[in-house]
């Protein structure tokens, strides 16, 4: 439109508040006020006209680069300037043939009714003031096998008061031990979720608002198995008034498994977090050598509320450069999953490069010490964190006679400890990558390592003690089978590795009661029920050994150890007698 | 809306025989246009300094619809309780189309225990020389405005908020107000423009 002409709402403004601002500004959605009509734009015009001048509104951290995100929601200088210009003018309304039409949203689940719907099992109630709260639900899962997903919605609740949300897969209902009462959920901004398979979560399910969730691309889709719970991550907002937040997850099912396998890529450097008082740049940095092909499908920056620039490069093997996010203007309550408009691809032998800078001084708004202190990392929210998460999707070359995701993990875990030789995780992540491609002494040396550095820890001790029953050495296993059980005593698989560890030192009895003891805790384990079967016929209790493989049998019908071994009973038990 | 404008002309040529008989018949035609006036709930005008016997007046301005004035209403609530009796506090809603029923419900959600007044003239607003909500305004016993703005510095601008308040503005001017000391400057506040309600 020409410099000189009136400004109209119906032919400047509307198609500007619809595409823009209606998606969150609408009843039910987490704008705290409606701009759908003339007269609701009207009653916020300089509102408006502020909000987006200082491009606070609508929420779109990255600056404009070559390499272009989804659904980008960015404002051009012409916009904001045409919105100034009419507020200006004195907010007209215009020709009403000018007015587009209302924009169309699809009420209630946005990918149609899911296939299942789980609520979270008691809500929690925000109090009316006070400063963020980070909440956890822990959902658990309605499949009684495995199946696999091609989307979860989440629907988190008064999105007036939500301000992101994320899932974590919990395969090991870990996170189980952190609800002080049961089916309560449980405070904590970062949560770690432990896996002792390799297992990668290799999907971001995040929302924020606004979203519209996307089913995951062709032949990505996410295994969900039977007792895998979803950990649902909350970050809310007191609004005034006490808030019942109880979440919702649709579960959108497809028969079609996974032939595709992205990993989430973690460069990060908490360990040079150590900010002084009133330090205004504070440069935190990791770089990462990728080892195979990849193709970068999304890119998450996390910092918290001192994080003030945030950059990442990438530098391909013929050293062009390329920016893959820069965040000028962090703000960790806008904080998101940009995803590419079109996959990256990124060479192997191509450096990712994080650059983070942060103001630990009074002149940062969202300082959360008044006055500034030293700042470290932690998972607090006045801790600090240095994270970018990638996802990325390895290039399989049809030769290729391993898995790209595990070198992948097996370099990103070197990577590690060359910049802190005593991380706990990058030992045990070592590990179990190379314990998985069977180079069991270095598996070993690096679980033994990693119990070296948390004597205490459960998951560690069990690890090595089962490494070392892999590699036949049962007495050096026994110790830490039961230090993880000192620790953990209600941990399921030191209490069945320590069994099995005993019957093959032929110290039935005792290895019965660790069965017994494990099928307490998970009283639907085939293989559980079928060892315990073989310990008690070994004992000569044949009968009740018959009992548990014919429960193996109904908890897995094709369970081959506890077939056999009943046919064995039934055909000759005089011959298991002796 | 033309029977709300009449209620009014009604309830104000009552209101002025209270407090100036003499000049009753000869204000009428002339007065309802050119004097504006805040409102009870009830519908009946009110004017906060002439009940406030003596008293500070204190006003918060919010909005029903304002996301940052209501997240102040713990703080604005808890303010009205600790000063109770030694100032006149009273949240001030200069919507001209927020019925008195949905203040009601409003005050009920957020647990507002201090009395409302509607303000949809802006007579209030014009007084107080406020430009958003949150704002409040400080008037000494003499009704002289000792401090209008923000009520503190949670936040800076839009979505600029600190983890805690530095400064706490509204606090100090009562406390000046009650002690005859220094009110601190005048700071605007960071929320919902009240011309936007025009």
């Amino acid at each position: 439109m020409h410099a000189a002409q009136q400004a109209t709402f119906n032919r400047d403004i509307a198609p500007i508040l619809f595409q823009y601002c209606a998606p969150c500004h609408r009843p039910g959605e987490a704008g705290p006020f409606p701009l759908l009509t003339y007269r609701e734009a009207k009653a916020r015009a300089r509102q408006i006209a502020a909000v987006t001048s200082k491009r606070f509104m609508p929420p779109w951290l990255p600056e404009p680069q070559e390499l272009r995100f989804a659904d980008e929601l960015r404002l051009s200088d012409e916009q904001i300037a045409l919105i100034q210009k009419w507020v200006e003018q004195g907010t007209v309304e215009g020709a009403p043939a000018d007015l587009p039409p209302a924009p169309q949203f699809v009420p209630g689940w946005q990918l149609g009714r899911p296939d299942g719907i789980i609520e979270a099992e008691k809500p929690y109630t925000l109090p009316a003031s006070g400063s963020d709260m980070y909440w956890n639900f822990i959902f658990r899962t309605p499949v009684d096998r495995t199946r696999w997903l091609k989307a979860i919605e989440i629907r988190p609740g008064d999105k007036r008061v939500v301000h992101h949300a994320n899932i974590l897969v919990d395969r090991n209902q870990s996170a189980r031990r952190l609800e002080a009462e049961p089916r309560a959920g449980f405070p904590g901004m970062e949560l770690k979720i432990e896996s002792e398979n390799f297992d990668p979560d290799s999907h971001f399910l995040f929302w924020k608002p606004g979203t519209v969730p996307k089913p995951e691309p062709e032949g990505m889709s996410l295994r969900l198995d039977k007792d895998t719970d979803l950990v649902l991550n909350i970050h809310l907002q007191p609004s005034g008034k006490p808030e019942k937040i109880q979440p919702n997850l649709g579960l959108y099912f497809t028969d079609k498994p996974a032939t595709h396998f992205p990993l989430l890529l973690q460069l990060e450097n908490d360990k040079q977090l150590d900010i002084p008082p009133d330090e205004k740049r504070f440069l935190v940095t990791d770089e990462f050598t990728l080892p195979v092909d990849v193709d970068l499908l999304a890119i998450y920056p996390h910092a918290h509320y001192l994080g003030k620039d945030l950059q990442a490069l990438a530098t391909l093997p013929d050293g062009s450069a390329k920016t893959l996010i820069h965040i000028p203007q962090w703000n960790l309550n806008w904080q998101a999953v940009y995803r590419y408009a079109d996959p990256v691809p990124l060479p192997k032998g191509t450096t990712i490069s994080m650059r983070y800078i942060y103001d630990n001084s009074s002149e940062n708004l969202a300082n959360p010490n008044d006055p500034p202190r030293r700042v470290v990392a932690g998972n607090r929210s006045s801790d600090e964190m240095a994270h970018l998460w990638l996802q990325v999707l390895p290039r399989v070359s049809s030769n290729a006679d391993f898995d790209p995701r595990m070198l992948l993990q097996e370099t990103m875990a070197r990577h590690n400890l060359e910049k802190n030789p005593t991380d706990f995780e990058a030992h045990y992540n070592l590990a179990a990558m190379l314990q998985a491609r069977g180079a069991q002494a270095e598996a070993i040396q690096n679980f033994e390592l990693a119990v070296r550095l948390r004597p205490q820890d459960a998951t560690a001790n069990n690890a090595l003690g089962a490494s070392l029953l892999a590699a036949g050495r049962i007495g050096e296993a026994l110790p830490y089978l039961n230090a993880a059980l000192r620790a953990q005593p209600d941990n399921f698989d030191a209490h069945y590795n320590l069994a099995s560890a005993l019957a093959s030192q032929d110290k039935f009895l005792e290895a019965i009661a660790q069965y017994r003891a494990a099928i307490r805790l998970h009283p639907d384990d085939a293989n559980a029920e079928a060892n315990l079967g073989s310990a008690l016929a070994e004992t000569g209790k044949l009968s009740e050994a018959k009992l548990h493989f014919q429960r193996a049998l109904r908890i897995d019908p094709h369970h081959k150890l506890a077939r056999e071994n009943l046919e064995q009973i039934n055909r000759d038990p005089k011959s298991l007698q002796q | 809306m033309r029977r709300r404008s009449l209620t009014l002309r009604q309830l104000l040529s009552f209101l002025l025989s209270i407090v100036a008989a003499a000049p009753l018949l000869r204000a009428l035609p002339s007065s309802p246009a050119a004097q504006k006036t805040a409102l009870h709930l009830d519908g009946a005008p009110a004017d906060p300094f002439s009940t406030a016997s003596g008293k500070p007046v204190v006003l918060v301005f919010v909005r029903t619809d304002c996301p940052i004035s209501n997240r102040y209403a713990p703080l604005i609530q808890g303010i009205s309780s600790q000063y109770g009796s030694k100032v006149a506090l009273w949240l001030v809603y200069p919507s001209r189309t927020t019925s008195s029923e949905k203040i009601r419900q409003h005050e009920r959600h957020y647990g507002y225990r201090l009395p409302a007044l509607r303000d949809p003239q802006h007579a209030l607003v014009t007084q107080a020389q406020v430009q958003v909500t949150p704002e409040a305004a400080v008037f000494d016993a003499n009704h002289h405005l000792l401090y209008h703005g923000r009520i503190d510095d949670l936040y800076q601008d839009f979505g600029h908020a600190r983890s805690a308040a530095t400064t706490h503005e509204l606090d100090d001017a009562i406390r000046a107000a009650l002690s005859g000391k220094t009110p601190p400057p005048n700071r605007p506040g960071v929320g919902c423009y009240i011309a936007d309600l025009e």
